[in-house]
């Protein structure tokens, strides 16, 4: 016993000095050069050496029969019943069953007659033990076996499927994806029992491992998106992936815009629809955001429930909406144009009522507008940023001091207070919120604009933004279609949606494989009224 | 790289306001000469000698479906006189595009931004235009398809507007024909002259994804440009009267801003100014597009995009110093000054490169090449 922990000291200490010496990238290549001799002694020393004896390795040793053996595993990653039932197989079942587990025959005997665990992998080096064990598995080693069988006894540590917060809606489902990319490929897999919906796994940065699966219908989506979607994703080469929006930088087509380019989404049933038009769907192990390409700046404007509500009000609520967009974009520039330019488009007593109320008030009308506008992105991020619970608190300091007090001490006139508070709101209104914060930086441009050239400048940087949205692509689809290039049978889900009987088509650059979602001619009939039949 | 290309649709588009354009602009018909009150039979009698003009020199577009003018002139007319010929069509593109950009920039001082200079205007609306021309006429395409829409909704509401005055002032449209048919074909002059702007079809049909098309595409958006004048023409006349319209700058704009429709809907002229804006933006990319690709293709460039920039300081200079005024510019286009030019910028060209094309034609199968 003395003699083995010396052994141990000694040899902890030297590894200690010569892993002093070593960078991470050294050891990574040891790790992965690092392979099981056999020996279980050595095996497990280098296990120890190479995870540091960290805090959460567990090791268990047992008998089974003669051979000795360990157990290796990740506490808290694995579930305690399923090991304990591991080493009761081992250690006791084998001698109740009579099967005799010899040196060198181990591993191949427990995988091949005792060991019941769905999943049964042999990893031969250390990296690939790790890899393992980091995913809730448990290591058997036998002495004799040059080699490690990892089963699978991970405790799945879930959050609840709760709605997505961010993506609300009054009828649609109310599940959302989480952090487990089981569960979420599950919430999809339900909603599209069908084979042909292919999940390609791929394993993504280099310390990470990060899961990361291409989802997609096969068949309907078209292979060269497929293909190009893949190959986007294989050239990432990272360190780690904590969450969707890094893979997105890499694959997106133009890096230059604000304009996001992928559609980021917490909800399976927008994945599923996604699909359904031919799209493809990244999902990223660790993180509820799944990524959608390609993606047109018309799907930014969807919202779930124009799809499940009546058709007029889908058609009134989405036409709403993008005048939303057009006013949070547009209106402080046009507001500060008008006022500082062009009053005279003003109707006389409107135009009165503002320069009355702007008395006093010791700034031009674009300082005003910019200050205010600086002052409501520094509320709304604080409001981000507080804990929910004093978050009314910031409202009531913003609100009410800040802008009633402003306004009664004359340093800001209440027009432009209005015009701040509609373009928020109306900004608000946009479901998709990268396509809100771009929007949100580009009216600062636009107020800007509007001060130096009124509307003719407004009208400058709307020309400005029209190019670069014609020229940017998703994937080479088009951002700006259906619109632009102008696909008339598309248009019916654009500004307008219709019944659903009517979306006969799926979006003909993206589904133009499997054209039709439906037979035509589906407009309901009204039904025979029962009491002319009997009548007749 | 794959050539860009661009929908016949998206072509329409592009030509209809590059035509219509100018009906918003300053309404040659009215202006030019002494049509009065019968400047909407002008607006029709001019389409078919644009039309025809149109024919000419297009048709030689059809016949050679993947070259532009600069390269089927070399090849009809051999390099150097090829050449010179191209570069006379490049500078009608020029001169056109520096002339409307100028007028929309006076336009601009005068009603809307009397402190502004005009060289800041002219050089706002060039850096737009030469960010599509860079980006491709792929863009381009998909720009006039985003804006034409929004455009033509602005025209026809700035049309409808004043339909409840109009029963009242339909008496400015009346004696017709009281001078018989000299004033109206004088009318009709500038505005068949102005089918100039069409020649940026020459260098276009390339890109086109029906380059045989493309002429009947070109007709069509005549047609429908045409009608849209004749809209105009009698509406601007009906409200403005004949005499004062004939008189006025910017007839269209003058017209939507004496509507007022009650107390509060007033004013609505920022509405036209923004239509012919987002016109004048598609079609100044278009010719800088064209100017460049065409001066590329004479002087054997692979890349178009180098040339944007400077022709675009080129332009700008040019459209602050090619007039003095407003005023400068309506005498420009005078049926006595703008027709020989223009006519001559189309005839002597296109003559000779039919001549040359027919010639070839002639003794090839002659020597029993075809």
């Amino acid at each position: 016993m003395l003699d083995w922990l010396k052994d141990r000291l000694g040899l902890s200490q030297r590894t200690a000095s010569r892993n002093e010496e070593k960078d991470l990238s050294g050891f990574l290549r040891e790790a992965a050069g690092e392979k099981f001799t056999g020996k279980l002694e050595s095996d497990l020393k280098k296990i120890d050496a190479a995870g540091g004896s960290s805090y959460d390795i567990s090791l268990r040793r047992f008998w089974a029969g003669n051979l000795p053996g360990a157990l290796i595993y990740f506490e808290g990653l694995t579930d305690k019943r399923a090991t304990e039932e591991i080493i009761r197989t081992l250690v006791i079942e084998s001698k109740k069953i009579g099967v005799a587990l010899k040196k060198g025959k181990g591993l191949e005997t427990a995988r091949e007659k005792l060991l019941t665990a769905d999943e049964l992998i042999e990893v031969d080096n250390v990296a690939g033990l790790f890899a393992e064990l980091s995913r809730g598995g448990a290591a058997v080693f036998f002495d004799g076996s040059a080699g490690a069988l990892i089963c699978d006894t991970r405790k799945p540590k879930l959050r609840a499927i709760s709605e997505p917060e961010n993506e609300t809606t009054l009828r649609g489902p109310r599940d959302g994806f989480i952090e487990n990319l089981r569960v979420n490929t599950s919430l999809i897999r339900l909603r599209l029992p069908i084979p042909q919906l292919w999940m390609k796994k791929m394993t993504l940065g280099r310390l990470s491992n990060t899961e990361v699966v291409l989802i997609y219908i096969k068949g309907l989506a078209r292979e060269k998106l497929i293909r190009e979607v893949h190959s986007r994703l294989q050239q990432v080469d990272i360190d780690a992936i904590l969450g969707s929006g890094y893979l997105e930088d890499y694959i997106v087509d133009s890096p230059n815009t604000l304009f996001p380019l992928t559609y980021r989404t917490e909800r399976p049933d927008k994945v599923t629809a996604a699909l359904l038009e031919g799209r493809a769907v990244v999902l990223v192990a660790g993180t509820p955001f799944a990524l959608i390409v390609p993606t047109e700046l018309n799907m930014l404007m969807q919202a779930p429930d124009d799809y499940f509500e009546l058709f007029p009000i889908g058609v009134f609520i989405r036409l709403l909406r993008y005048a939303a967009l057009i006013i949070s974009l547009i209106l402080p520039g046009v507001y500060v144009g008008i006022v500082t330019f062009h009053p005279e488009l003003l109707p006389t007593p409107l135009f009165l009522r503002i320069i009355s109320t702007r008395e006093g008030v010791p700034f031009p009308v674009v300082a005003e507008m910019l200050i205010l506008e600086l002052i409501f992105e520094i509320l709304r991020e604080a409001g981000l940023r507080l804990p929910p619970a004093i978050g009314p608190a910031i409202s009531i300091v913003g609100a009410l001091i800040l802008g009633d007090a402003a306004i009664s001490a004359g340093l800001v006139s209440p027009g432009v207070v209005i015009v701040v508070a509609l373009t928020a709101i109306a900004g608000f209104s946009t479901p998709s919120f990268a396509l809100s914060t771009a929007i949100r930086l580009l009216r600062f441009i636009f107020t800007i604009a509007g001060a130096t050239f009124g509307l003719f400048g407004v009208q400058f940087a709307l020309l400005l933004t029209v190019i670069h949205l014609c020229s940017l692509r998703s994937f080479g689809v088009p951002y700006l279609s259906p619109f632009a290039p102008l696909i008339l049978s598309d248009l019916k889900d654009s500004l307008i949606t219709v019944w659903w009987w009517g979306m006969q088509a799926r979006p003909k650059l993206i589904g133009g494989r499997e054209p039709l979602r439906q037979p035509l001619g589906q407009k309901p009939q009204p039904g025979q009224d029962p009491e002319e039949d009997e009548g007749s | 790289m794959p050539q860009e290309k661009i929908a016949n649709r998206q072509l329409f588009f592009i030509l209809f306001m590059i035509r219509c354009n100018i009906a918003v602009a300053f309404l040659p018909v009215l202006t030019t000469a002494d049509a009065y009150q019968d400047a909407w039979l002008s607006s029709i009698v001019q389409f078919f000698p644009a039309a025809l003009l149109l024919l000419f020199f297009g048709g030689l577009g059809s016949r050679f479906p993947d070259l532009t003018l600069a390269q089927y002139s070399e090849r009809l007319l051999g390099r150097w006189p090829g050449k010179v010929l191209t570069l006379a069509i490049l500078w009608a593109f020029l001169h056109m595009a520096a002339v409307e950009v100028r007028i929309y920039a006076d336009m601009l001082v005068t009603v809307f931004l009397p402190d502004t200079p005009l060289l800041f205007l002219i050089t706002a609306m060039v850096i737009v235009a030469a960010a599509a021309a860079h980006s491709g006429i792929e863009v381009i395409g998909r720009a006039a398809d985003l804006l034409f829409p929004i455009y033509l909704l602005m025209i026809v509401g700035s049309l409808l507007l004043p339909l409840p005055l109009l029963k009242v002032m339909f008496y400015n449209l009346e004696p017709v024909l009281a001078r018989g048919f000299g004033p109206v074909f004088r009318g009709a002059v500038t505005p068949m002259a102005v089918i100039v702007q069409f020649l940026t079809l020459t260098m276009l049909i390339p890109s086109l994804n029906q380059p045989k098309r493309g002429l009947r595409t070109s007709l069509a958006a005549l047609a429908g440009a045409s009608t849209i004048l004749i809209f105009i023409a009698v509406v601007t006349t009906a409200i403005l009267g004949p005499s004062p319209g004939a008189r006025a700058l910017f007839p269209f704009f003058k017209m939507v801003r004496v509507v007022a429709l009650s107390e509060f809907v007033e004013r609505l002229e920022a509405l036209s100014v923004f239509a012919w804006g987002l016109g004048l933006f598609i079609e100044v990319a278009a010719y800088l597009f064209c100017g460049a690709r065409g001066l590329s293709q004479v002087f054997g460039l692979e890349d178009y995009r180098s040339l944007i920039l400077p022709m675009a300081a080129i332009w700008i200079t040019m459209g602050v110093h090619v007039s003095q005024n407003a005023f400068q510019l309506l005498t420009f286009f005078k049926p006595a000054f703008f027709a020989p030019y223009a006519l001559a910028l189309i005839v002597i060209p296109f003559t000779a490169l039919w001549a040359a094309y027919l010639l070839r034609k002639f003794f090839r199968r002659r020597s029993g090449e075809l």
